[in-house]
């Protein structure tokens, strides 16, 4: 298998940028501290050891959920780490759900209407979608529904609500669901909406283009002229014929684009102002917080790398021709 | 199959009559590429862009001693658009707008040309090498290409720029680092796939070197989707460097587009629309302006990929 490797691989890559950030004792080391105290220090993390065992010593350490200690959040890594997860995974859910659907349908859409009005404004869409800068769209978007309108606010949560109710799972809306209430759900999907679907917006991009370049194709297939040929309504030839296996190579795109909205959350919880693991990626990089860098590249990696051998999989399993290991 | 029609150099000496089909070609080429209205349109924002980038010592009055700085003009802090001396506006801490708006292409048009001529220098010499070589070489650089592919381009990018320290030519270095894979990756399936032509047997049995034999007729056949990937990137390398000095890892001050986006989004709940509004536009304009390019190139150069578009 290849992903060990590459996890290995990605690994070191962290690993070296750890030490050509300056020490990597640097955050634990103070002016009171004494030659010896230092010196204790750098034997604690094995700076006199060779490269290779101080490697052996940090990647053992992340085993065992030993990240360091985060600066900006001051406390260590892995103890903030779930709540800061849980906050960007709803968003990036979001918006999948979001990009899935507004890509699948408007890539539908477009596709069985080759070259007319609808086609157009799709490409429009995918193509200023590959071009459209997070940062910027993310602020008209919020000078226009938030300053401008005022239709949607801006956080994660409205304090009073969010104290109203337990958050088991941290993810606000599942935890209004649990607690049952109405109030605590409409506010935590009224905070959701607008970060959801800036962020998506750069995915569906991807996933329309896709999805309509391979509808086209489908459609000129034999097999489309036979449904159509014996009686089918063109719907029903859309719908179950030709948009399913059009779907096919979708998926892998899908898969892609989920890299790019990892990506997206950073910008998007800075101007959203959502405390999710890509704000405190943001923060980290400007205050030097090395640990919390190190993590968060180590995680996103590691997930991205997941998330593209369960496309992989489910590739194959659509796509019966597709023989896994070759 | 228009790249294996080119002639093989090693059996056509008449250089002459080479150069005048390879004249004829580009001009037929050039035309295609015209003839699509998005592709022009594209053409014509990149010159307006390139231009501006060029001239802009002579269309604004440079601020001394560095002309990267944005200016501050502190008796006029965040008027509106269309006051006199600031068409585009200021912002909270008197930057004139449009002064950041054409300075911001200069320092982009540098950026983008900085690290796209790098990366494709090194993603050639490495896919070649790769894909030429094949075996133990090919597996060990691929391998490596692999592990850089698995970090996502943008955090890869925010990670390094962070380690080096905040300096917009740290995003440079940053980006270079990150960007030669993907020429490695198209060069060394391009090379894998010309090498098995006959043309390049042919130049085998005649005797040329190895190194001739890459230089006359592997390369030139192998480079037009390194060419396209290049045209889009001249857009994306903005479009990321633009992101990681929005995040703050630019100079405070400097006259570039992230930058002046992120110190306009300060004044946005207050209704002050036009600081980050109009260098994000730029951003976009660019990035979409190298991307409508880079498409139109993809379909004139590689005639494959036309019938599903």
């Amino acid at each position: 298998m290849v992903l060990p490797l590459l996890i290995v691989g990605v690994s070191i890559i962290v690993f070296a940028l750890t030490r050509i950030g300056g020490s990597p004792i640097g955050i634990y080391l103070s002016h009171e501290m004494n030659a010896e105290e230092v010196a204790e220090l750098e034997e604690r993390f094995h700076l006199n050891d060779p490269v290779p065992v101080q490697y052996y010593y940090w990647a053992s350490g992340v085993l065992t959920g030993d990240l360091g200690w985060s600066g900006v959040a001051a406390a260590p890594v892995t103890d903030v780490f779930p709540n800061k997860l849980a906050a960007t995974m709803e968003l990036a859910v979001a918006s999948a759900i979001v990009a899935v659907a507004l890509g699948v349908g408007l890539g539908t859409f477009a596709g069985a209407r080759r070259d007319r009005a609808p086609d157009h404004i799709t490409r429009v869409v995918a193509i200023s979608g590959a071009a459209m800068p997070l940062f910027w769209f993310a602020i008209l978007m919020l000078i226009v529904f938030w300053v401008g309108l005022g239709w949607f606010p801006i956080g994660r949560s409205d304090p009073e609500i969010f104290a109203s109710i337990a958050h088991p799972t941290g993810l606000y809306t599942v935890d209004a669901i649990l607690a049952g209430s109405w109030t605590a759900f409409r506010d935590a999907f009224w905070h959701l909406v607008l970060p959801a679907v800036t962020l998506g917006y750069g995915a569906t991009a991807i996933i329309a283009r896709m999805m309509r370049s391979s509808l086209v194709e489908e459609l000129q297939e034999d097999y489309v002229d036979a449904a159509r040929a014996k009686g089918l309504a063109e719907r029903l030839v859309l719908r179950r014929h030709a948009r399913r296996n059009a779907l096919i190579p979708t998926v892998t795109v899908i898969g892609l684009s989920f890299g790019f909205l990892l990506q997206g959350t950073v910008v998007a919880e800075i101007i959203f102002r959502w405390p999710g693991l890509g704000r405190w990626m943001a923060d980290s990089v400007l205050r030097g917080d090395q640990a919390t860098i190190m993590a968060y590249v180590l995680f996103t990696s590691v997930l991205f790398l997941f998330v593209n051998l369960v496309v992989d999989v489910i590739y194959a399993y659509l796509d019966r021709r597709v023989v896994l290991g070759s | 199959m228009a790249v294996s029609e080119a002639p093989p150099t090693a059996l056509a000496p008449a250089s002459e009559s080479a150069l005048r089909v390879r004249m004829r070609r580009a001009g037929e080429l050039t035309g295609n590429v015209l003839s699509n209205p998005t592709t022009l349109a594209g053409l014509i924002i990149i010159t307006a862009m390139i231009g501006m980038a060029l001239l802009a010592p002579w269309i604004t009055t440079p601020n001394t001693p560095n002309p990267t700085q944005m200016p501050r003009d502190w008796g006029a802090i965040a008027v509106p658009p269309g006051s006199p001396g600031h068409p585009l506006g200021t912002t909270n801490t008197g930057g004139d707008v449009l002064y950041g708006v054409i300075w911001g292409a200069r320092i982009s048009l540098r950026l983008s040309l900085i690290v796209v001529s790098v990366t494709v220098a090194v993603g050639i010499a490495v896919g070649s090498l790769a894909g030429y070589r094949g075996g133990r070489v090919d597996e060990i650089l691929m391998r490596i290409v692999d592990v850089f592919l698995s970090i996502p381009e943008l955090i890869f990018a925010l990670a390094i720029a962070a380690v080096l320290g905040p300096s917009f030519r740290n995003i440079i270095l940053a980006l270079a680092v990150v960007f030669w894979v993907k020429y490695a990756r198209i060069m060394r399936a391009q090379v894998i796939h010309v090498k098995q032509n006959e043309y390049v047997d042919a130049a085998r049995v005649i005797g040329d070197s190895s190194w001739r034999i890459f230089r006359k007729d592997v390369l030139p056949n192998s480079i037009t989707p390194v060419i396209v990937q290049a045209t889009l990137d001249m857009g994306n390398i903005v479009l990321v460097g633009a992101t990681l000095s929005f995040i703050g890892l630019a100079e405070a001050g400097l006259a570039e587009w992230g930058v002046l986006v992120s110190e306009g989004q300060a004044g946005i709940s207050a209704g002050r629309w036009w600081a980050s509004t109009f260098p994000g536009l730029m951003v976009f304009l660019w990035a979409l302006a190298f991307n409508l390019l880079g498409d139109g190139l993809r379909d004139v150069l590689d005639p494959r990929t036309e019938a599903s578009r």
